[in-house]
């Protein structure tokens, strides 16, 4: 008998999330399974409604349940079991395990304090710290995150700064507890494109220098081509296929990623028509039998119409769930 | 901070300016007159003599000039209903119980409210949010004066826990109070109801929730203080109920506040009180407005930090 190994920082097994409505139930995520070891960074890719989302808020337990309901054979972060733990176990672990970035940093903070007092309160939440101790660490942090004047950013309020200084403030709010894990949650799509590629950078850099693990949500594959090493990528609530970034873009087996990099803007250069994924991506109240891809997959046979495929290896560290795998 | 606050008071002397010459000519312009034969039954000289004595035989132009100069050295005049005092005496004298209606009234059922709200607010869709929405419903939409009377019914008459009308004793002030302290109570648990609602639906809120603060924390640290800022608006009708009392509940509690005298000195012509009246319930408007404005700035950085923004 050999000891088992450390679990994996994260570990979802088998996670389903589903919404009742009045009129059905909304299955946003259908049996998503997903490990992140320590300090490894991959990134969440697919198209709104995929469940990528969804999948990050269940495990953080940020869902309203009810409605959502959130089932699954494992759910843990760090070590800590989400699905039976209580309300002070969950709020411990929020942040001081795992971190998470949001989508719009211009409404991400409470309008009515300053940016200096939401960090210093994430800090001292946490830690027992004085305040006057806080407030020094939150101006180390800020100048980590590349801010410039951290003592006047300290004091602002929100409204008062733009939306990529915003996101350096989240960014260092987020890291004030040292998390092991960090969420990002499309953390450039509200962001001018000059700040996207300097708030990528520097997500990377500060993952490398703080060793967590990174998960990175994005509909976006140019943003995980220079962030993550290893890739999931999500269709209709599923996961079609993960594996290490460059696979990805060497070599992708399943034909929903290769229409997304089809799809991809600037691939050739110089002028030419995008090429989009024909259809629409399943509604989640009624999603399509078998495959969810199926109905716009040029491959699709009568058997994806009929069953899932199970995750099958498609090399040493990859997987994909099709039928039609060479 | 000052500065605005000295701009406001300055604007409020404008209003009040503006307001009282308004007040003073639609009030002139009701046909009749104090001293009118249909009321006192006088000889035409005794008439001309008192509307001389009064200033009300000159030019409406000279009789505001007269009035307002005697307001800026705080002489209100005689009220024609009750020579024996000036208006500042009668003032004071009636304004006591209107103000313990009113500011009791505010104290108890703003609390109340708000915690009716937050209670709704908090357990959405329980049988506590719909007795809440059902007190608030209610309170809204019954007029005070059937509240009043029901209440009136229930304590005074079946249950005889109180007497039924009258000021004087403490015990006497319980039913005017109370059915005084409904309208703050219903109008403050429906806005922090919905204000909480609004505030919980943010994506700040999710935000906190992330950085690991509890539940309890969430609320009473940052919902309930962004929520109190919509909150602070109603703030002033209430403000403007400790100044006047409610004429209704006075009335039907035959509490001796000021609320018969706006009416009464409207039907009798009684301009120098009339004018007092108004003059007072104008500056009170605009004391609520600018409290008001001075809490919103308190309580949102947005407005406090003014043109701060490069």
């Amino acid at each position: 008998m050999s000891a088992f190994p450390a679990p994996p920082l994260v570990d979802i097994r088998d996670l389903s999330v589903s919404f009742p409505q009045h009129d059905g139930v909304v299955q946003a995520v259908r049996g998503v399974t997903l490990h992140v070891d320590t300090g490894e960074s991959i990134g969440i890719v697919g198209e709104s409604g995929s469940g990528k989302s969804v999948s990050c808020m269940a495990v953080l337990r940020l869902l309203r349940s009810p409605p959502a309901r959130i089932e699954a054979t494992a759910l843990s972060l760090g070590g800590v079991d989400m699905i039976s733990a209580d309300n002070r176990q969950i709020a411990d672990t929020r942040g001081r395990v795992a971190a998470m970035i949001f989508q719009d940093p211009m409404t991400a903070f409470d309008p009515v304090f300053t940016i200096g007092q939401q960090i210093v309160e994430t800090i001292r939440v946490h830690r027992a710290v004085s305040k006057a101790e806080a407030r020094s660490e939150a101006q180390t942090l800020l100048t980590r995150v590349e801010i410039r004047n951290p003592a006047s950013i300290l004091d602002s309020f929100p409204h008062q700064l733009s939306g990529g200084m915003l996101q350096r403030a989240m960014i260092a709010m987020a890291l004030s507890c040292r998390p092991q894990i960090l969420f990002a949650d499309e953390p450039t799509t509200a962001l001018d494109v000059t700040v996207q590629a300097q708030i990528l950078q520097l997500i990377k850099q500060l993952q490398a220098e703080f060793g967590m693990g990174l998960i990175m949500v994005t509909h976006d594959l140019g943003v995980v081509a220079e962030t993550v090493d290893r890739v999931v990528v999500m269709y209709g609530g599923k996961v079609m296929e993960q594996a290490p970034v460059q696979d990805i873009f060497d070599s992708p087996a399943h034909p929903y990623t290769r229409a997304l990099l089809a799809s991809m803007p600037g691939q050739g250069g110089g002028r030419q028509r995008l090429i989009e994924i024909p259809g629409a991506s399943p509604n989640p109240a009624n999603p399509p039998t078998g495959c969810p891809f199926h109905p716009r997959c040029t491959l699709a046979d009568a058997q994806c119409a009929a069953a899932m495929p199970a995750m099958s290896q498609t090399g040493p560290s990859r997987q994909a769930a099709c039928w039609k795998l060479a | 901070m000052i500065p605005f606050i000295l701009r406001r008071l300055f604007s409020v002397s404008v209003t009040f300016v503006i307001v009282s010459i308004l007040i003073f000519t639609m009030m002139h312009s009701i046909p009749g007159g104090p001293f009118d034969a249909g009321d006192m039954p006088l000889p035409p000289e005794v008439r001309a003599r008192l509307n001389e004595r009064y200033g009300l035989d000159q030019s409406l132009v000279t009789q505001y000039i007269n009035y307002m100069g005697g307001v800026l050295r705080f002489d209100f005049g005689i009220p024609f209903q009750s020579p024996g005092e000036t208006v500042l005496e009668l003032l004071g004298r009636a304004w006591v119980p209107s103000l313990v209606l009113g500011g009791l009234g505010v104290l108890i059922g703003t609390p109340l409210g708000i915690l009716l709200g937050i209670a709704a607010a908090l357990r959405r869709n329980t049988w506590i949010d719909y007795l809440a929405s059902a007190v608030a419903t209610l309170g809204l939409t019954i007029p005070v004066f059937v509240t009043s009377m029901i209440m009136i019914l229930v304590f005074a008459v079946w249950l005889n826990w109180v007497p039924a009308s009258g000021w004087g004793a403490p015990d006497k002030w319980i039913l005017p109070i109370a059915a005084y302290a409904t309208i703050p109570m219903a109008t403050y648990a429906r806005y922090t109801r919905s204000a909480m609602l609004d505030t919980l639906n943010k994506p700040f809120v999710t935000v906190l929730r992330a950085k690991g603060l509890s539940e309890t924390r969430i609320i009473y640290q940052h919902v309930l203080r962004n929520s109190a800022i919509p909150m602070v608006t109603v703030f002033l009708p209430m403000f403007i109920g400790t100044a006047t009392g409610s004429i209704f509940v006075e009335a039907i509690f035959r509490v001796p506040g000021l609320g018969a005298y706006f009416v009464s000195s409207i039907r009798t012509r009684d301009y120098p009180l009339e004018m007092a009246l108004m003059l007072m319930l104008t500056v009170m408007f605009c004391l609520a407005y600018l409290i008001s404005d001075i809490l919103y700035a308190w309580l949102n950085p947005r407005i406090r930090a003014g043109g701060r923004k490069g």
